[in-house]
C-alpha cells in the first residue's frame, strides 16, 4: 500500500471555540469514506499533532455527508487572544490535519 | 407553500459590503441578516466604549446601510443585525440619521436591550449562580475582579417582537448569529415555539448563511481553483418553507453553491453534530443530507430538532494581561539559521533584562508559524529556504514587561546576523482578553424589545 497525504482523498475546514479546534473532513468520493474511517482514527490524529493538541480528541461520524468531525481540546495554544500563535483561531488547523499520511491504494480500495 | 427568502450579508466585523449590496438589489430577498460578532468582539467593543461613550458597536453596519438602505426599502427587504454590540442605542441613533439623510421618514428601527449583563454579576452571585466554566477549567474567583464584559447569547423571542412591530431594521447585541435568521422564518411561517425540528431547520439555515462568503465558495478547500469570479463573490441566500430548504445565491455574481461548499460550512465550528445547542433549540445534523438540485442550488434535508435547554450561555471577557509580537526578516543563504541566531540573541537580552513572561513563542514565518509541529522540517528543505521571518511573541502580566522586547528588535539589523530586515514599524503592546463561557438560568435574563419611528 502507498502512503499519501489525506488531502488527496479528503477536504475540510477548521474553526475555533475558545481553545477548542474542530476540523471537519469529507471524502472526495463516496468510496473514500471507509478509507478515512479506517485510517484517520483518534489515536492517529493524536500521534500526528503531538504537542500541538494537548487535550482530548473526539471523532464524530456523519455518513450521510461522507464526513467526520474532529473536536480537539486545548489545541490552539490557549485560544483567542491568550494564544501567542500567529494563527490563534486555528484557520490553518484544517490544512495541518490534511498533512496526515495515510495508507491508501486506489486499485486495492476499489 | 409560502417561502421566505433570506440572505447572509456579512460574515464578520470587517467583511466587505459588496455582496450584501448586490443581494439586496438582485437577490429577491425578503430579509437580510448581518452577523458582526465573534467570540471576542464584544470585549473589544467594551474597551472602545470605555474610551469613547459613543463607540462600542460595529460602525461598519452604518456604511453598509448607507449603501443599501434605499434599495432595501424600495424592495421591501428587512434587515437584521447584531451590529449593536456593546452600545446598541448609539448604533440605533446613527441609523436614524442615515434614514433621515435618505428621506426615509416614518420607517421603524427595532432594537433589543438586556444582553449586557456586566453590571448584573454581583446580583447573580447573590442569587447563588456560580459561573462555573463550561470547559471545566479555572476558578471564577480569580477572574471576578477583572471582568471586561459579560453578555448573554439569546434567541428569537425579542426579535420576533420587533418584527411584529413592523421594524424595517432590527439591531441587537449578543443575539446568536443563527437566531438573526431563524426569527424572521418563525415570524413569517408561524413556526410554533415547540416545533423543535422546524426551529432547528431555521437555526441551521442561519448557520449556513452567517459566515457570508464562506458559505458560497470562499475558504473552499474542496476546489478553490474552480470558484468563479472570486473578486465578485456572492454570499449565500436561503429559500425556506415548511417543506423545503434551498441554499442558493444571487444571479450575476461569483462564487458557487455546491454540496461540498455547503458541507464545509454546515460543520464549521460545530462540536457534536447530534447536539448543536443554541438558545432556540438543540439541532441534530448527524443525519443531514445535501443534494444538488440545480446550478448553485442545494437542498438541505434530514435536520432534526430537540427541546431547548433551561440555561443560556453567558460569555464573560476578562482582562488577562498583555502581549506583543515582533518580526524580523532574513534571506538566503542560511535564512533559518540566521533567524534562529537572532532569536537566541533576543532571548539572552530578555534574560539580562529580567523579563517576566507568562508565555513566549518563537516561530519562523515561511517555515513553521502555521503548521507548527507538523510542518516539513526536513533539513534539505530548511537549509535552502529563500527567506524566513522571525516572529517572537510574549505574553506578560504587566504592560512594561511586554514593552521590554520592542526596542531590541530593529537594532539586530546592525548588531545581529547578516541581512536582517526590520519592517512594519515598532510593535505595539496589546491587551489580552480571556474568555470565560458559563451557563446561567434563562429566568435571570431580562430582555426588552424597543421600536422607534423615524420622524
Amino acid at each position: 500500500m502507498a502512503e499519501i497525504y489525506l488531502n488527496q482523498i479528503a477536504h475540510g475546514r477548521s474553526g475555533d471555540k475558545g481553545d477548542t479546534s474542530n476540523v471537519c473532513i469529507f471524502a472526495r468520493k463516496p468510496e473514500y469514506y471507509e478509507v478515512i474511517k479506517r485510517e484517520v482514527t483518534v489515536q492517529k490524529v493524536h500521534e500526528h499533532f503531538g504537542d500541538m493538541v494537548q487535550g482530548e480528541i473526539v471523532r464524530y461520524e456523519i455518513p450521510s455527508l461522507l464526513g467526520f468531525n474532529f473536536v480537539m481540546k486545548h489545541a490552539l495554544g490557549g485560544g483567542a487572544t491568550l494564544s501567542l500563535r500567529l494563527d490563534s483561531l486555528g484557520k490553518s488547523m484544517g490544512s495541518a490535519f490534511m498533512r496526515m499520511k495515510i495508507n491508501f491504494d486506489e486499485a486495492q480500495e476499489n | 407553500m409560502k417561502k421566505v427568502i433570506i440572505g447572509g450579508g456579512q460574515g464578520f466585523w470587517g467583511d466587505s459590503n459588496d455582496a450584501a449590496v448586490h443581494m439586496v438589489k438582485h437577490g429577491g430577498l425578503d430579509y437580510m441578516a448581518c452577523d458582526y460578532l465573534a467570540e471576542l468582539t464584544l470585549s473589544i467593543m467594551a474597551r472602545q466604549k470605555l474610551r469613547n461613550p459613543q463607540a462600542g458597536y460595529a460602525r461598519d453596519f452604518l456604511g453598509l446601510l448607507n449603501e443599501c438602505i434605499t434599495d432595501a426599502q424600495d424592495k421591501g427587504v428587512r434587515i437584521l443585525s447584531n451590529a449593536g454590540g456593546m452600545n446598541i442605542e448609539a448604533c440605533v441613533k446613527e441609523i436614524g440619521s442615515i434614514f433621515r439623510s435618505k428621506g426615509l421618514s416614518g420607517r421603524k428601527i427595532g432594537y433589543v436591550l438586556g444582553d449586557d449583563m456586566t453590571g448584573e454579576i454581583d446580583r447573580m452571585i447573590a442569587e447563588g449562580i456560580t459561573f462555573d466554566n463550561i470547559d471545566g477549567v479555572g476558578d471564577f474567583n480569580e477572574i471576578k475582579d477583572k471582568i471586561v464584559n459579560a453578555n448573554v447569547y439569546y434567541g428569537h423571542e425579542p426579535i420576533i417582537e420587533c418584527l411584529s412591530g413592523d421594524a424595517d431594521v432590527i439591531v441587537t447585541g449578543r443575539a446568536t448569529d443563527s437566531t438573526l435568521f431563524l426569527s424572521p422564518l418563525m415570524y413569517e411561517l408561524g413556526i410554533k415555539e415547540d416545533d423543535w425540528t422546524n426551529i432547528a431547520r431555521g437555526i441551521m439555515t442561519g448557520h449556513l448563511l452567517e459566515c457570508g462568503g464562506q458559505g458560497a465558495g470562499g475558504n473552499f478547500d474542496y476546489g478553490w481553483r474552480d470558484v468563479p469570479d472570486m473578486d465578485n463573490l456572492g454570499f449565500p441566500i436561503a429559500e425556506f418553507s415548511m417543506n423545503d430548504l434551498i441554499i442558493t445565491k444571487a444571479p450575476n455574481c461569483g462564487g458557487l453553491i455546491t454540496e461540498q461548499s455547503c458541507k464545509e460550512q454546515l460543520l464549521y465550528e460545530i462540536h457534536n453534530p447530534a447536539s448543536y445547542v443554541t438558545p432556540d433549540a438543540i439541532a441534530d445534523i448527524s443525519k443531514a443530507t445535501l443534494t444538488q438540485v440545480g446550478k448553485d442550488r442545494v437542498a438541505v434535508g434530514g435536520i432534526q430538532g430537540k427541546k431547548r435547554t433551561d440555561t443560556l450561555k453567558l460569555s464573560i471577557g476578562y482582562h488577562a494581561g498583555y502581549k506583543v509580537s515582533t518580526m524580523l526578516s532574513f534571506a538566503w543563504p542560511d535564512a533559518y539559521e540566521k533567524a534562529q541566531k537572532a532569536a537566541d540573541i533576543l532571548m539572552k537580552k530578555m534574560k539580562r533584562k529580567n523579563l517576566k513572561a507568562e508565555d513566549i513563542r518563537i516561530d519562523y514565518i515561511g517555515l513553521n508559524s502555521l503548521h507548527l509541529g507538523v510542518a516539513n522540517m526536513d533539513p534539505s528543505h530548511v537549509k535552502d529556504l529563500n527567506e524566513v521571518v522571525l516572529r517572537v511573541a510574549i505574553r506578560t502580566k504587566d504592560k512594561h514587561e511586554a514593552e521590554k522586547i520592542i526596542p531590541e528588535v530593529a537594532p539586530l539589523q546592525l548588531n545581529g546576523p547578516p541581512g536582517a530586515s526590520f519592517f512594519g514599524g515598532r510593535a505595539k503592546v496589546q491587551e489580552v482578553i480571556g474568555l470565560w463561557p458559563t451557563l446561567i438560568p434563562r429566568d435571570s435574563v431580562k430582555l426588552t424589545s424597543n421600536i422607534i419611528t423615524i420622524e
